[in-house]
């Protein structure tokens, strides 16, 4: 019985290694084989991931000599690879819609008016040399608006030389683009526009203190240089404008920078005061007579403050005008002074921080994601009043106003970064000297103005 | 009397630090020579310092050799260039006229203070059993060479393969044309210059074979991965000569002449002689050749000059430039 258990026990032990030998040489191969394919593969995996190694180090190594290209919503920006020298080209188109109600059966016209049409260039070479070349195709004729170029010295000292904006009024200082309504205040007509000359400025004190000191041709009031200056003596401008708590982080006023401006210079010429004050909607409510001439000492103060704080913002500036003129080459000559200030202030209601170079929307308009961009309420009241002595040797008090006292408000749309939406109403009030009569020979004075102007303005 | 001896001593010294310049040389070099310069400059500082009493600080830059004189075309100052072949050195005067046509002509050797060869690194126990050029077109065997439009090296490396071709297909461009399509066909990951082969080969792993200068093939033997891989030197190689110059426009305009001479020239001493064959480069010195001379293997060299490549213009046009076999093989693959 024993025998027969070891027989079979031999027999099973041969039956299962005859059979299974084939199976485990089988198994043994296939492994082999699979061994060989996850090999192959992970040598696959290895030249993929060095391709990409390869490709990342060629990129890092050319980033030193590639030229950098950008395009965003501050423009088309080619730049060096060290950023030494770039070019960039920015835009500005502002397309509004004019429309006067009350006007005395239509003495305004209500009007579409391409008001600003700039391709603008700039660049920088050496990292210290600039340019800026700013001409301008909206309006009647083509023109140019700013040329100028600079020399950064150190952030203490910049050089500029040519043409561009004097530096006396706070909002004629900031951008076309960027100011809380549509058209900057009456109060703009007071200070000079562009002017070509040589400027000096800079950021002291960790840029707590702004300065700004310049040489210029000279131009009046709310004038822009025609590349001709009309006498010999020279414009003296200087700026000083601080922002004694701009690293107060958190603090109320750490937005808060005010300063003042000024300049003197000798004006001879009908060139040499102002062509006409305007209003809100770009109508004329005082000029001077045709036969006056400026003849002496023009100088003017602007102390100015602006006011940020999250969402709200604030801006505001006086200015005094004065002006040396005489009603003909051989009158006896008068000193006028005229003044005007202005306070604005906005609101960003979808709670981007107001700033004095725009609002930057959240998010972009967009109706598939249900974005809306930004929205700004604005608010300003401005008042321009002339020289009583200015009447009537030197104004018609019948043709022109003696004070002009504006309100506007507004809403702001941001849509982008680049593109704006303005609805601005403004309502002008006009004062008239003692000797005007009853009802202004000017039929634009005899009722307020009462304008409602809308922007659509592309900026990059 | 003592007192005037000491303010005497001290207005030497004083005149002596007074006088003493710190010069910054750049030297724009190929890729794998990283370590030998490193050694060289620190040499050459303590020889500068000990002839004129100036300090030389040798800044260095690597990359694959096409590339670096590219760089140096469009504007990178070097005062020195040490490239890997004659070729790119040219580039400098047919392009941007930056050294004269006869710079070859400056230094002995047709400046090329040391040589080397191209041989096949392989890892420890050769698994595919390399052994020579024609093991590398057979199917399965993963090549690891740079890219020839950007590495001097691997115009090299491709040139030998060439000539091996030739040589044993009586002399058929054609029969060449394929041999050294098929090598390329096994390779995998074309790097821009030598080190970045060896950094795939060695480091990442990938490939059975690389072709390689001898030197290089030597560092990463020896020092980088020891023990783990193995010299295959070939039958039949090709005598790499990389070339040293001054950059004369930029040197001219820096006022480093002088001193950039002397530091090509040195390379020529028993010293930088000395240094580059501890580095794997076979020297020109007959004295430190015969010193090191169980290190480099004795094999059958052929030179740029030979009629299998007519010099480096004819070979860079034929092989290197537009539409040369290299593109052709390139684009197919």
């Amino acid at each position: 019985m024993r025998k027969l258990t070891r027989l079979s026990a031999a027999f099973v032990t041969a039956t299962l290694f005859t059979t299974s030998f084939p199976a485990l040489a089988a198994e043994s191969a296939e492994l082999q084989a699979l061994r060989l394919q996850v090999n192959a593969l992970e040598q696959q995996l290895r030249v993929i991931a060095r391709q990409i190694e390869i490709k990342e180090e060629a990129a890092a190594a050319a980033a030193p000599t590639t030229p950098k290209i950008t395009v965003n919503d501050k423009g088309f920006t080619l730049a060096s690879p060290d950023a030494a020298n770039s070019l960039r080209l920015r835009g500005l188109v502002q397309f509004d819609s004019r429309v006067f109600f009350n006007d005395g059966g239509g003495v305004l016209n209500n009007a579409f008016v391409l008001r600003r049409a700039r391709i603008i260039s700039e660049g920088v070479f050496a990292k210290n040399y600039s340019f800026q070349i700013v001409p301008e195709f909206g309006g009647s004729a083509v023109s140019i608006v700013d040329a100028n170029f600079g020399i950064a010295i150190s952030p203490a000292l910049q050089l500029k030389f040519g043409r561009f904006k004097s530096p006396v009024g706070l909002e004629q200082l900031q951008s076309d683009a960027w100011g809380f309504f549509n058209e900057r205040s009456i109060v703009n007509n007071l200070v000079p526009n562009r002017d070509i000359g040589i400027q000096a400025s800079g950021d002291l004190f960790g840029a707590r203190l702004n300065y700004a000191v310049g040489i210029f041709n000279g131009v009046a009031d709310g004038a822009s240089t025609t590349n001709t200056d009309f006498d010999e003596e020279k414009d003296l401008v200087g700026r000083v404008f601080v922002s004694p708590f701009k690293d107060d982080a958190g603090s109320a006023v750490q937005g808060l920078s005010f300063g003042i401006a000024g300049n003197y210079s000798r004006q001879k010429t009908a060139a040499g005061h102002s062509g006409g004050y305007r209003t809100d909607g770009q109508q004329t409510f005082f000029a001077y007579n045709a036969a006056v001439i400026a003849d002496g000492a023009t100088w003017r103060v602007s102390p100015g403050l602006d006011y940020r704080h999250g969402s709200f913002g604030l801006l505001g500036e006086y200015v005094l005008s004065t002006v040396n003129v005489r009603p003909s080459a051989t009158g006896a000559k008068a000193e006028l002074q005229h003044t005007g200030w202005q306070i604005a202030a906005g609101y960003v209601l979808t709670g981007e921080n107001s700033s004095y170079a725009g609002v930057v929307p959240a998010t972009n308009f967009n109706p598939a994601t249900g974005t809306w961009g930004a929205f700004e309420v604005v608010a300003r009241y401005a008042n321009v009043d002339i020289d009583d002595a200015a009447f009537p040797l030197f104004a018609s008090a019948s043709t022109a106003a003696s004070e002009a006292t504006s309100l506007g408000v507004g809403l702001n749309w941001y849509l982008s970064k680049a593109v704006r939406f303005t609805f601005d109403y403004y309502q002008t009030d006009f004062g008239f000297n003692v000797a005007a009569p009853a009802v202004s020979s000017n039929p634009v004075l005899r009722q307020d103005e009462k304008a409602f102007i809308t922007r659509f303005q592309l900026t990059f | 009397m003592k007192f005037k001896l000491i303010l005497l001593a001290a207005a030497s010294l004083l005149s002596a630090g007074a006088f003493a310049k710190n010069i910054t040389l750049k030297n724009v070099s190929y890729d794998p020579t990283r370590e030998l310069y490193t050694e060289y400059n620190a040499a050459f500082a303590k020889y500068w310092k000990a002839r004129t009493g100036d300090d030389v600080t040798v800044q260095q830059s690597h990359g694959g050799s096409g590339k670096q004189a590219r760089s140096v075309i469009d504007g990178l100052d070097a005062d020195v260039v040490t490239l890997a072949l004659a070729g790119d050195v040219d580039q400098l005067h047919d392009i941007a006229k930056l050294i004269p046509k006869d710079w070859q002509q400056r230094l002995p050797n047709n400046s090329a203070p040391y040589t080397s060869t191209i041989v096949f690194l392989v890892r420890k126990g050769n698994p595919k059993g390399i052994k020579d050029w024609n093991d590398l077109v057979k199917p399965g065997v993963a090549v690891i060479t740079p890219n020839p439009q950007t590495s001097g090296g691997a115009r090299w490396n491709y040139l030998a393969a060439w000539g091996y071709a030739l040589k044993h297909n009586g002399g058929s461009e054609e029969k060449a044309k394929e041999f050294v399509t098929a090598l390329f066909k096994n390779v995998p990951v074309l790097d821009s210059g030598a080190r970045g082969s060896t950094t795939t080969f060695v480091q990442r792993e990938i490939g059975d074979v690389a072709i390689s200068w001898e030197n290089e093939a030597f560092y990463a033997a020896k020092e980088v991965g020891a023990g783990k891989f193995e010299i295959v030197v070939p039958s039949l190689s090709i005598l790499a000569e990389p070339t040293v110059s001054i950059v004369d426009k930029f040197v001219k305009k820096k006022g480093t002449e002088a001193v950039a001479k002397a530091y090509l020239e040195y390379l020529y001493s028993d010293e930088g002689q000395e240094i580059a064959a501890k580095h794997f480069y076979r020297p020109r010195n007959e004295a430190v050749a015969a010193k090191y001379s169980s290190v480099f293997p004795k094999l059958e060299l052929l030179t740029i000059d030979d009629p299998a490549f007519g010099g480096w213009a004819k070979a860079q046009k034929l092989h290197f430039g537009s539409g040369g076999v290299f593109e052709q093989i390139f684009l197919k693959k």
